[in-house]
């Protein structure tokens, strides 16, 4: 492992001023000056450990990742003693889309009005950067959120975050990453007119995509859902970005499956699927778990277990792990990972479910997800293991600048600490 | 096991001669008769965390007729006892929850089971979570792995004066809410402030605003006062000649009676610092007391006052924003009352959380500490054992590891403020409840039984 990296680093140098992908929303300054961790044991999110390697961070980006001393000039951060890993990735949350759950006039989370085939409805721009719960998250080393619509069959497409508060111009990194939508109960209050719903929507997304000079001329059969939705099935249809379902019943399970035969498919929720876990990791479907809702919370959740994410490594499939339905705390996929490690996940395979696995399911492994030269420098300096309840981050990095490690909490909690003279 | 079941419980036929407003049970009956015991035990050689601010980093305790009969760095064993090698471990008193809905909210959420907010009407004082309590929710069986032994159930947040809260034990195999009543334990009035009432009666005859809360909750109180008077005016002359019929008896009036009397204890779920401070006056207006502020997000504004009037708060590590009145929250909000000295609590208001109450308070004494409030170890288990127990007026028989306490134990694999620490042992009076290396002692509800691959098959 030390050779590979020995040899990235050498690449790293020659390759690091010109490497970074142009598509998303913020440049790389090319002569922006550099920021090295040092002597931090490195955790870089795919599963590998350095002990004592360098970080080297130049402007947005990771330039150099392994031994040796920092580069000269560089800005050297000390980190001896200290875990270093790629930032945290919330997946399917509605962070930068809410302000307040249940002030519909705070919401954006969802097109709403009954239609459930949505998929045309863009969160990119409607997050919201001046949102109190980003920093909320992000000093606790959350950097990045898959921000989602929800509702209906196909909610809307998924936008890339980083969590900058007040970059109003450039804190989606990348819209449209993937369309987000969810099986079950959605349509006519039966999921097999859900999944009836779905085939004929990717139909129809079909037929739209190879003749659209033809609807424009109206020499179109009738079609079952909106230009606009079934426009934004394209990329899907070209395995261009992924369909993120949520599902947790077996049976929808499968039928998710069975769509990654001609799609790239992720899901969310899973509650039984480590009953076809063998079914899922055949088809290569990624499937990102709450780890504690072990709830037999409906019928079609009967099974509910803390050990499924263990238990579907086990079985070869690809897990991440997120905090599902809760935007305020995503903060929170720390306890989330260490509680599913205290039900079996190696501990490894934990951190790279919250950043790397996070990454390549929404398709953004190119720039996210890992300490890599080239990737986005999203970057957590942790004083101990990030999973336990009472660490929380020494530094932050985000897109190569360390973020104040304050939010309108902690502000809040200091304001009262003065008033009542504990400080 | 562990019988509590019922004494005769006090009623009233409507035609024979009253007495008084002769109230339903204001306190959970005692056993009727002693309880089979089980087999005394020596816990030996665990980090002992007794929440009265000792902790043995090696310690005993031996557990035997129910009750805790010794705690210490040395315990010896009496004759015959079995000693149990728990090394490496961790003892702690019985996690306790002042506010869960579990059984009234039960899994699978189905329409049946939505027992817990009688909605019928803002002001329900007269109906009890006892009434609504499903023994078979399968999130007993998840709480008490968790090491719960303890819990108020109670009334959900949709009323004003939701109705009479329940404490119940974790014992498995219930048959009904009589097997798993807290022994003498008080009962409780769940009343709600802010949001919720507003939201579920505004469109239907109110409460609109934050203005007809407050009017609801003086006009129930002034009621029971004048009933309260009645009462005792007819009581001190009955045995006149001209004393007359009794005056008819209402079975709400009776409990909000019981709060003027002191007899149960008001668990108010309230927010905000300023409608907090607006329920201690109008408290102190016709004179009962608040037990426990619950939610209570900005309790650490007024942690000053809070502690002057002596009333706890239950408080969750970090939940948040999820509506207007949850939106000033710190993570530091139960540190700042323990340093203010008022009596903070970790409670759930989740069968998720329930199962990770340790870790909560885990989270909220870290917070603390960045804060620069030290909190001790003994304090934050004292978050979720000892003060949850004066909350709920049973801290006299548990909430701490002492001579006399009930034997409501558990043994955790190691540190119980760690993320990777599991609850492996559980004791309800002595009893092992739970074993999580032993699958014969897990037990699971009838609902579990026969689903396919159901959770209770293993852990």
């Amino acid at each position: 492992m030390r050779l590979i990296y020995a040899m990235l680093f050498a690449l790293g140098v020659l390759w690091a001023p010109a490497v970074h992908a142009a598509t998303l929303s913020f440049s790389q300054a090319k002569d922006a000056p550099r920021v090295a961790i040092v002597g931090g044991t490195v955790h870089d999110g795919t599963g590998a450990v350095l002990q004592d390697a360098v970080v080297e961070m130049q402007g947005a980006r990771i330039v150099r990742v392994g031994p040796g001393a920092p580069s000269p000039g560089a800005k050297v951060i000390d980190a001896t003693g200290k875990i270093v890993t790629p930032g945290l990735i919330a997946a399917s949350t509605t962070l930068g889309l809410v302000e307040i759950g249940m002030e519909g006039s705070t919401r954006d989370t969802a097109r709403e009005g009954g239609d459930a085939i949505r998929s045309g409805y863009d969160a990119s721009v409607a997050v919201n950067a001046s949102s109190t719960l980003l920093a909320v998250q992000a000093i606790d080393g959350v950097t990045t959120a898959a921000s989602t619509p929800q509702g209906g069959l196909l909610s809307g497409q998924v936008a890339w975050i980083d969590l900058l508060p007040g970059h109003h111009h450039d804190i989606v990194a990348k819209p449209r990453v993937a369309v987000a939508g969810g099986l079950g109960q959605r349509v006519s209050g039966s999921r097999a007119a859900t999944l009836a719903r779905l085939a004929e929507v990717l139909d129809d997304a079909r037929f739209y995509r190879s003749r659209k000079a033809a609807f424009d001329r109206r020499a179109s059969r009738d079609l079952s859902a909106h230009r606009l939705d079934l426009e934004a099935l394209g990329p899907v249809l070209g395995r261009e970005v992924p369909l993120v379902l949520e599902a947790h019943r077996a049976s929808d399970l499968l039928a998710a499956a069975a769509l990654a035969k001609d799609l790239r498919v992720t899901i969310v929720g899973g509650t039984q699927a480590w009953q076809v876990a063998d079914v899922l990791a055949e088809a290569k479907v990624p499937v990102i778990v709450h780890p504690t809702a072990n709830l037999p919370g409906g019928f079609d959740r009967i099974g509910a277990r803390l050990d499924n994410a263990a238990k579907l490594h086990e079985a070869g499939v690809t897990v991440g792990i997120a905090v599902l339905g809760e935007a305020h705390n995503v903060r929170n996929v720390t306890q989330q990972a260490g509680i599913a490690v205290a039900e079996g996940l190696p501990h490894e395979v934990a951190l790279t479910a919250v950043t790397h696995t996070i990454a390549s399911a929404y398709g953004m492994e190119a720039d996210y997800g890992s300490l890599a030269v080239g990737k986005v420098a999203n970057v957590v300096l942790w004083p101990a293991d990030p999973f336990e309840l009472a660490t929380v981050p020494d530094a932050v990095y985000i897109r190569g600048a360390s973020i104040p490690l304050v939010s309108r909490q902690t502000e809040l909690r200091d304001r009262y600490l003065k008033r009542h003279g504990a400080r | 096991m562990l019988a509590c079941g019922p004494k005769p419980r006090a009623s009233t036929p409507p035609d024979a001669p009253a007495t008084a407003p002769t109230s339903d049970s204001k306190t959970s009956p005692e056993p009727a008769k002693a309880a089979a015991h089980p087999a005394p035990i020596l816990l030996r050689g665990a980090r002992v965390m007794t929440a009265t601010g000792v902790i043995y980093e090696r310690g005993d305790v031996l557990l035997r007729e129910g009750k805790v009969e010794a705690v210490g760095a040395a315990v010896d064993a009496p004759e015959g006892v079995t000693v149990l090698d728990v090394a490496g471990k961790t003892i702690t008193p019985g996690i306790i929850d002042t506010h869960s809905h579990i059984g009234v909210y039960a899994s699978p959420g189905l329409t049946a089971h939505s027992d817990g907010n009688e909605m019928s009407s803002a002001t329900t004082p007269q109906v009890r979570a006892a009434d609504g309590y499903w023994p078979q929710d399968p999130q007993i069986d998840l709480a008490r792995a968790a090491g719960v032994t303890t819990m108020q159930i109670l009334p959900g947040s949709a009323n004003l004066i939701g109705g009479r809260s329940v404490t119940v034990r974790t014992v498995p195999d219930a048959r009904s809410i009589e097997d798993v009543r807290f022994p003498g334990a008080p009962s409780g009035l769940k009343m709600a402030c802010g949001e919720n009432p507003k939201r579920v009666h505004g469109e239907k005859g109110g409460p609109m605003t934050r203005m007809g809360n407050m009017a609801g909750f003086r006009t129930a109180f002034q009621k029971a006062a004048e009933y309260k008077r009645r009462h005792e005016a007819w009581q001190a002359k009955k045995d006149e000649e001209d004393a007359g019929a009794p005056p008819d008896r209402d079975l709400g009036m009776e409990t909000l009676v019981g709060v003027l009397d002191g007899d149960i204890l008001v668990h108010n779920h309230c927010y905000r610092a300023d409608e907090m401070l607006g329920m201690l006056a109008l408290a102190d207006e016709f004179g009962f007391r608040i037990r426990s502020f619950h939610h209570a997000v900005e309790a650490y504004k007024i942690a000053d006052a809070l502690a002057e009037h002596e009333v706890s708060a239950s408080v969750w590590a970090d939940w948040w924003g999820f509506k207007a009145e949850a939106y000033d929250s710190t993570r530091a909000n139960a540190a700042m009352l323990s340093a203010a000295g008022a009596r903070a609590i970790i409670h759930s208001d989740s069968a998720q959380g329930i199962q990770r109450l340790n870790q909560e308070a885990a989270k909220a004494k870290a917070a603390g500490e960045r804060a620069g409030l030290s909190i001790s170890e003994d304090e934050a288990l004292r978050w979720i054992t000892a003060n949850a127990a004066w909350a709920l007026g049973i801290h006299e028989r548990t909430g701490t590891l002492e001579p006399g306490k009930m034997a409501d134990v558990v043994v955790w694999s190691g540190d119980p403020l760690s993320v990777y620490t599991h609850a492996e042992q559980v004791y309800l009076g002595g009893a092992l409840v739970f074993d999580r290396n032993d699958p014969n002692i897990r037990p699971s509800t009838d609902f579990e039984v026969g689903q396919h691959q159901a959770a209770g098959d293993v852990q």
